[in-house]
């Protein structure tokens, strides 16, 4: 997108001449020049600047009072003076501290922030030296639970309203607000019920003193004793670049680690809090045998391996690999090159098909006017971070449609590429629903083109706890003669795996990932598992069938990149991965895998059409994170607002929802982004539903 | 002497007050266009009754044309009045209330409004029913109505909701905290389009001003402060209630001839001149002019026009007490200076007045004040640096009676001994709060 | 000129907002006050919180729902707005208010010997309601009738010049009622 260029101005901070377009907020205009305004609520990501913290009151020429630096903007000739130059600045900012400490309990020595904290840091940098405050100060109850997963310290509250903006107008879940007038204002959710909501986890990491802490990480760690290694979320098929904190080599919390084209610093708290998998009771650690019929024993890794090389072998071509779509491009390489190189066997099922339409950073969807949304499953809960993309346009402005357009959209988003036919688009985003669909499929296609053999297949490879747990894929388990399982959770394989080879997490693994943009990025081995590595023994299992396979993510990558990618090297990732531009030539052969799209447009019968969608808070990382229990969907059926007014159905009204003998009560909730004819429930709430109901109240 | 304008042939009856000329001036000013009515305020220097004594005219010259900003106009009247000593929007509302409609209806026409909404405070309910009635008179007057609607938006109990962005931010259905400015409402106001602020006594003197001509109206007063105002009188006077002066009056003859004089054979001690929040004048101050530049000259200010007589019992420590707790109370709690400096000063002020402060604290409460002045994003927070900054400056002795004696001077006879502000009851606070 | 604030008492209007007694719902009741706005605003939220305390006398948690559900809102949000304003009760009140205020023109002519003859009168001290569960009593800040002080709502009708010795009369009238 052209922006039309703005008109520089000249400004003055301390001393320093800067150039910057007019209307550069003040803080910006500061940094340019090299100067600091410190902040407490300015955080441009929450929408424009509110001026409430003072903090960063600065001098302007020729204005008789000081001015918030935050809500000031550059104007050609202005002369502003920072604390370094200005007495009176100087004075202003001791003077909000003071302010701020007043009643501040100065509990650093046990708070989590401690260390990482900016109220100690520009206390330190700006602030008074001593209490003149002979009070006693205000004392609340605390910690207060506001969710399972966060605690609120009221008395560290500085009142910034960060967090209440962050759900008021980032989330825009309306959960977290503020309570009361003046000095009695404390944050709350209502009558303490938690905070629910696909984003909460991000109020602990913009609120700038301890008061918003995540339980998780409460007394863990102080941030001398943590690593900090940077790599990427590997949940869903947004890939937000995060942070995974580590101490003792054990992840203690995931941070964002703002890509600004990917997810401006927000995650949702499935990325964020569902790390706790790593650590769970059915985590698979040795080979596992089948014994009985529900029951695993362990079995040494040199006699599993020569088990699954004697499968293999008598399988050969008739060998079939189900892949969940959450492998490291890496790993599913490795995988395809020992089957379709090493026994001709190239048949695979992915989870769905991967499209290649796409090319535009999601942050181009905030610059756009207009916006189709063209999905049955909610965009929050398929990838959650498009949907804050979504309200960001919605919010400077643009219109967002759920209907098929009648014209040309800014932006197009689907959850199935099929529907995108006929719609001019600037920018088209195909939601997968697994996190590196795209980049398994590209490293299927990397190790051979042939087409599979048309025979019976006996031996099925399950790649991943996704693919273990999909419907589909134990349908074809039960057709197999032998499945042998690749995952973390025995859960997962009981039943239907013969053999079980551990796998790991994405947080334990180095390798690459390829979101829903198309975007290649590098995951980092975070912490060890206490498993060894995938590409390790599948480059031990490769030289039993001739295929020479390095245990390297980077050399694994170079191979893949050269069918693929262009070329690229694993080098040239960089801790945020830019966007490759969408060659028209990169069109690499792609899967031949029977598309399962059940479109069928909504035929006008006269019953509603049920989409039981898969929610965000499920799956075998968020199973096995007891904490975040609490977020998974109420029992709630969505409809539109007209489907809702013909049937005379009030908004959060208890109705029956029914199909052919079967029916279930429960609440109506009226959804914006609803078509009518076409109502939602939560597959864990959708029951025996068919696939046409009626709602009555 | 007192010029019968804004108050002039009072009725709430329809048939009363167009017999009396009324709505004469709203056919007056539609036979005018937009431009030349607001030409015609500019002419008589009306300026803003609700505090900030903005020119009028001027303001909604500031509203750009729809074709340059194709959103809808709005025309917001301020009837939140609630500073304390004010209540004049009070007595306008119930006693011309066709007047205040008119008044509406002629800036709507000015800035090219079709919709009208009047934030009135909620503790108004006569006002307010009064008002709603009037309207109702107008239900089957199209030809007064024309294409506005006019909407009654009650407030429910906040006296930041006074602040025009603060009352747009609670018409809106928001918490009533204010904005930061720019952007200006005449900009981006009420739903973020230009929108018109102006308070009831503003609005209902613009009939007037149309049917006189602006020239006229200027002709009135003095330099600056023009036409009439009507004054609230209250506190320690025999006559309080509302007068219709003509500006330049002084104070003094206000309080004696109007308002006659001080009762129970007391003796003046001081007068507030505009509401809570303006600068204290001493019984020796106040032969001054009641207009915005005599008063400027004292450094104090009309504000709101609610003038409060204090008789000699008034401990001015109390009085520092009770209207920084209302302040505290009233602190939006948006912006940390106001948040937390109101309460602290008021912490400081109690500690002196209980005879515990030392000479230290004195200094300190200048230093809090000075520490919040200048520094709040509204001027709420500001004013209760001004005005307790005001009394130190005016009635340093009796302060520093309080420190030397260990106790207030009064002993337990100041007129506002005792006196139980809402900030000190907190059962209905729904967090457990410990108060210091 | 003198007090014209002083509305006579409106009947037995309550301590809630007269006006909610609904042959509609309240339900309905709010999607009219929403009509009077634009289509994309919350400006319904405080005549909304009116409706509703009028009906079930304060913002109970149900309530607050009750209104959320309404503008389509959450329930956080509108406690959110309720609580920034004096006049919106998140706690149960009596069937009756009385507000004296005590701000400085009404406490400089005796509104604080108001507010200790209200309280001796009904047994309670000012935030709380009598033991029969008749009167809730509450100081407040400036009325906006500081000339005609003191200034006494009583279930929000001004009453002007009260003065203590009129105190047992209007708790007998509102005993009574
Ligand atoms: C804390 C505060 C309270 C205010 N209260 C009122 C009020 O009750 N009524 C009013 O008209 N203006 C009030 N104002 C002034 C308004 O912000 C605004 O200037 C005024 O309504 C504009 O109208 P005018 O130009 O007609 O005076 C208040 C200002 C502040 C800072
Ligand atoms: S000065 Fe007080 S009332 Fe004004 S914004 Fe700040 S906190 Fe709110
Ligand atoms: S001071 Fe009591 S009504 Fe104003």
């Amino acid at each position: 997108m052209s922006e039309p260029q703005a008109d520089l101005v000249t400004v003055k901070v301390d001393e320093r001449e800067i150039q910057v377009p007019k209307g550069t907020g003040m803080v910006e205009t500061a940094a340019a020049a090299g100067i600091e305004i410190p902040v407490f609520c300015y955080e441009p990501r929450l929408g424009p600047p509110v001026g409430a913290c003072r903090m960063c009151l600065v001098e302007v020429e020729g204005m008789p009072k000081l001015q918030a630096g935050c809500t000031l903007t550059a104007q050609d000739g202005m002369v502003v003076k920072t604390a370094r130059t200005s007495d009176q600045a100087a004075e202003g900012q001791n003077a909000t501290l003071e302010f701020i400490l007043v009643n501040h309990p100065l509990d650093c020595p046990v708070c989590d922030k401690g260390g990482e904290c900016p109220l100690q840091d520009l206390t330190f940098r700006y602030g008074p030296g001593n209490t003149r405050m002979r009070f006693p100060k205000r004392t609340m109850e605390k910690p207060i639970p506001i969710s399972p997963l966060i605690a609120l310290d009221r008395e560290r509250c500085i009142l910034c309203y960060r967090c209440t903006r962050f759900s008021e107008s980032v989330a825009e879940d309306g959960q977290l607000v503020a309570i009361n007038r003046g000095a009695s204002s404390v944050i709350a959710t209502f009558e303490d019920e938690p905070y629910k909501g696909h984003f909460s986890g991000n109020v602990t990491e913009i609120c700038p003193v301890g008061a918003l802490t995540s339980t998780q990480y409460r007394f863990e760690a102080r941030p001398w004793e943590i690593q900090n290694v940077p790599t990427v979320c590997g949940l869903c098929p947004v890939g937000c670049n995060i942070t995974a904190t580590t101490r003792e080599g054990k992840v203690k919390r995931v941070l964002s680690r703002n890509h600004p084209e990917v997810d401006e610093g927000w995650l949702c708290d499935k990325g964020r809090y569902a790390f706790d998998h790593l650590e769970a009771r059915d985590r698979i650690t040795t080979p596992l045998r089948k014994r009985g019929l529900r029951r695993f024993e362990a079995s040494s890794w040199e006699d599993a391996i020569d088990e699954v090389e004697r499968l293999l072998r008598e399988s050969g071509t008739t060998t079939a690999t189900a892949l969940s779509g959450g492998e490291s491009v890496e790993e599913a390489y490795a995988l395809a090159k020992i089957l379709r190189q090493g026994l001709g066997a190239h048949n695979a099922v992915l989870p769905e098909t991967p499209s290649q339409l796409g090319g535009s950073p999601l942050s181009a969807i905030r610059g756009t006017k207009t916006i189709a949304v063209l999905s049955d499953v909610p965009v929050v809960e398929r990838a959650p971070i498009v949907d804050l993309w979504i309200k960001a346009a919605r919010r400077s402005g643009a219109t967002v449609s759920y209907g098929v357009p009648t014209g040309a959209v800014g932006a197009l988003i689907t959850d199935d590429a099929a529907k995108a036919a006929g719609i001019v688009a600037e920018h088209v985003y195909v939601l997968p629903f697994t996190p590196n669909g795209r980049g398994v499929a590209d490293a299927w296609s990397a190790a051979g083109d042939e087409e599979p053999v048309d025979e019976k297949q006996r031996v099925l490879i399950i790649s991943g706890d996704e693919a273990a747990t999909d419907p589909s894929v134990r349908a074809l388990a039960a057709e197999a003669e032998t499945v042998i399982g690749i995952g973390m959770f025995e859960e997962s394989f009981r039943g239907i795996a013969d053999l079980v080879l551990p796998g790991t997490s994405y947080l334990e693994r180095d390798g690459t990932t390829v979101n829903l943009e198309g975007r290649l990025q590098r995951q980092r081995r975070a912490v060890v598992a206490p498993v060894p590595d995938v590409l390790a023994w599948l480059s031990k299992l490769g030289e039993r069938f001739d295929v020479e396979l390095s245990p390297h993510a980077s050399v694994l990558f170079d191979e893949v990149s050269e069918r693929c990618y262009g070329g690229v090297t694993y080098a040239e990732l960089g801790e945020h991965a830019t966007l490759p531009p969408l060659a028209a030539e990169a069109q690499t052969p792609r899967l031949s895998v029977d598309s399962t799209q059940t479109q069928g447009q909504a035929e006008r019968s006269p019953g509603l059409r049920l989409v039981a969608y898969r929610p965000l808070f499920s799956g075998a990382a968020v199973e096995r994170t007891p904490e975040l229990a609490f977020q998974r969907p109420d029992p709630v059926v969505e409809l539109s607002r007209e489907d809702a007014q013909t049937r005379g159905i009030r908004n959060s009204q208890t109705v029956t929802v029914s199909s052919n003998g079967t029916s279930l009560e429960l609440r109506a909730q009226v959804a914006r982004d609803l078509l009518p004819g076409a109502v939602r429930i939560a597959r864990d709430h959708a029951g025996d539903l068919h696939p046409t109901v009626e709602v009555r109240p | 002497m007192a010029p019968d304008i804004v108050l002039e042939n009072a009725t709430t009856e329809l048939a009363e007050y167009e017999a009396t000329g009324g709505y004469a001036a709203l056919a007056k000013a539609r036979a005018m266009t937009p431009e030349a009515v607001t030409e015609d305020l500019i002419t008589s220097e009306l300026r803003g009754r609700g505090g900030a004594f903005f020119p009028a005219g001027r303001k909604w010259s500031f509203v750009p044309s729809k074709e340059q900003l194709p959103k809808p106009h709005y025309l917001v009247v301020n009837a939140d009045e609630s500073e304390p000593g004010s209540f004049k929007d009070n007595e306008i509302l119930s006693r011309v209330p066709h007047r205040f409609i008119e008044g509406c209806l002629i800036t709507a026409h000015a800035i090219d409004s079709q919709h009208v909404f009047v934030y009135i405070r909620g503790e108004y309910s006569g006002p307010y029913e009064i008002l709603v009635g009037a309207l109702e008179e107008l239900k089957d007057r199209p030809d007064i109505r024309g294409d506005v609607t006019i909407v009654v938006h009650r407030g429910a109990g906040a006296y930041i909701c006074g602040e025009e962005t603060a009352l747009l931010e609670s018409l809106e259905g928001k918490r009533g905290q204010p904005r930061s400015k720019p952007p200006f409402p005449a900009i981006s106001g009420l739903y973020a389009s230009p929108t018109v602020v102006n308070n009831v006594e503003t609005i209902t003197t613009v009939p007037p001003v149309i049917a006189m001509g602006g020239a006229e109206y200027a002709s009135l007063g003095v330099p600056n402060t023009r036409g009439s105002r009507v004054v609230s009188l209250s506190g320690n006077v025999v006559h309080g209630g509302n007068y219709e002066i003509e500006p330049g009056m002084s104070i003094k003859d206000i309080v004696y001839s109007l308002g006659g004089g001080i009762p129970d054979g007391r003796e003046l001690k001081a007068v507030v001149p505009g509401g809570s929040s303006t600068v204290i004048l001493t019984k020796g101050e106040i032969d001054v002019g009641y207009d915005f530049d005599s008063l400027a000259q004292v450094h104090t200010a009309m504000g709101s026009a609610g003038i409060v007589v204090l008789d000699d019992r008034c401990c001015i420590v109390q009085l520092g007490i009770r209207w920084s707790e209302f302040y505290e109370h009233e602190s939006c709690g948006k912006c940390t200076p106001c948040r937390e400096g109101t309460r602290w000063l008021t912490a400081i002020l109690r500690k002196l007045e209980d005879g515990r402060a030392t000479q230290g604290d004195l200094d300190l409460l200048l230093s809090v004040c000075d520490r919040i002045n200048g520094k709040c994003l509204c001027p709420l927070g500001d004013s209760d640096a001004i005005i307790i900054a005001s009394y130190v400056a005016k009635f340093r002795d009796e302060f520093q009676a309080h420190i030397d004696n260990g106790a207030c001077p009064f002993g337990g006879e100041s007129s506002l001994d005792g006196v139980l502000a809402p900030i000190q009851m907190h059962t209905h606070s729904p967090v457990a709060e410990v108060p210091a | 000129m003198t007090g014209v604030g002083s509305t006579e008492p409106a009947g037995s209007a309550g301590a809630g907002f007269p006006g909610a007694e609904a042959e509609n719902s309240l339900y309905e009741a709010i999607q009219e006050e929403r009509a009077k706005y634009p289509d994309d605003s919350r400006s319904a939220v405080l005549p909304a919180l009116r409706l509703a305390q009028g009906q079930h006398g304060w913002l109970s948690p149900d309530a607050l729902r009750e209104v959320a559900e309404a503008l389509e809102l959450t329930p956080a949000y509108c406690k959110s707005v309720a609580s920034f304003y004096d006049q919106l009760h998140l706690a149960p009140v009596g069937e009756h208010l009385v507000e004296v205020c005590t701000n400085v023109s009404c406490a400089v002519v005796g509104a604080q010997r108001v507010v200790e003859a209200f309280e001796s009168e009904l047994g309670c001290r000012a935030g709380e309601t009598s033991d029969d569960g008749k009167v809730t009593l509450r100081a407040v800040e400036c009325l906006g009738g500081c000339g005609w002080a003191t200034i006494v709502a009583v279930d929000h009708h001004y009453r002007t010049h009260v003065s203590a010795e009129h105190v047992p009369a209007i708790v007998e009238e509102l005993r009574g009622a």
